[in-house]
């Protein structure tokens, strides 16, 4: 149950930083893809920098063990990312 | 004090100061839960419960058995969260509002008519929630989740979903659209 409860704060927080990045609108995620506005990117850089120094800096200290990093397959990572570029430019979610 | 409650009545942060704290949410969620933030498998999970109400065979089939459990998943109550925490987030700040298509682009390029955006946007949709069930994630599950951990799934989905995300967009919007 507290597990839920987790779950909950930790979504709270990932759609409050979307919400304030502006994320929920369609022009922030078509103009990325054509170079006119690029929120998306320097959210999801930034995102990305602080949380890798997090885990890796946590692994480190033994603290966190990566039991669920995502399985690479190289044709379907590539094709499946395709597939999903397309539908994200005419959605624009 | 005053300037936290400031900060949260905000309309829009900096996209680094809200980068920070996904980056901080996604470590959090490793340290404390062992969990990565994802959300295109809740569709999939809830879609494995929706068709089993009709079939038994779709949620005992080996993908809802094995891949993504036809299930409440930990993943189902984190995108809950989502929408609680970006609706509170736009009501403190005075920005929520009812749209049934988007006010700015949409509207000077497309017109006003629902029916062509909710029919693109019901079909993007679909080929992205496809495009997501055939790499293994979304952008926050794969592109963000995986990449944070160095695994070179995530980076393959970035350039997969930049490289046609921009042939579409050059396609679709053309050199009349105004942003």
């Amino acid at each position: 149950m507290s597990s839920y409860l987790l779950a909950l704060i930790f979504g709270f927080g990932f759609g409050w930083a979307l919400d304030k990045a502006g994320l929920g609108q369609y022009g922030k995620i078509a103009n990325v893809f054509r170079f006119k506005d690029l929120t998306v990117l320097k959210f999801m850089m930034t995102a990305l920098c602080v949380a890798m120094i997090g885990v890796f800096g946590l692994r480190e200290l033994g603290l966190i063990e990566l039991t669920k990093v995502n399985e690479t397959y190289l044709f379907g990572n590539l094709v499946g990312g395709a597939v999903f570029g397309i539908g994200m430019a005419l959605a624009g979610f | 004090m005053a300037w936290l409650i400031e900060q949260l009545r905000k309309p829009r942060w900096s996209p680094y100061a809200a980068g920070v704290l996904l980056g901080i949410v996604s470590v959090l969620a490793l340290l404390i839960s062992d969990q990565l933030l994802g959300a295109s498998g809740t569709f999939e999970n809830l879609a494995g419960i929706i068709g089993g109400w009709f079939s038994k065979g779709i949620s005992d089939s080996m993908y809802w058995q094995y891949i993504m459990p036809a299930a409440i998943t930990w993943q189902v109550i984190l995108v809950i969260g989502v929408f609680f925490g970006a609706l509170i987030s736009s009501m403190l700040s005075g920005t929520f509002k009812w749209r049934f298509i988007p006010d700015q682009e949409w509207r000077k390029n497309r017109g006003d008519g629902t029916a062509k955006r909710w029919s693109i946007a019901f079909i993007g949709g679909f080929i992205l929630e496809y495009g997501a069930g055939i790499a293994g994630g979304c952008t926050s599950g794969l592109a963000i989740s995986g990449t944070l951990q160095l695994a070179p799934a995530g980076f393959l989905f970035i350039v997969g979903m930049f490289a046609s995300g921009i042939v579409t967009s050059i396609i679709i919007h053309g050199r009349g659209w105004r942003a």
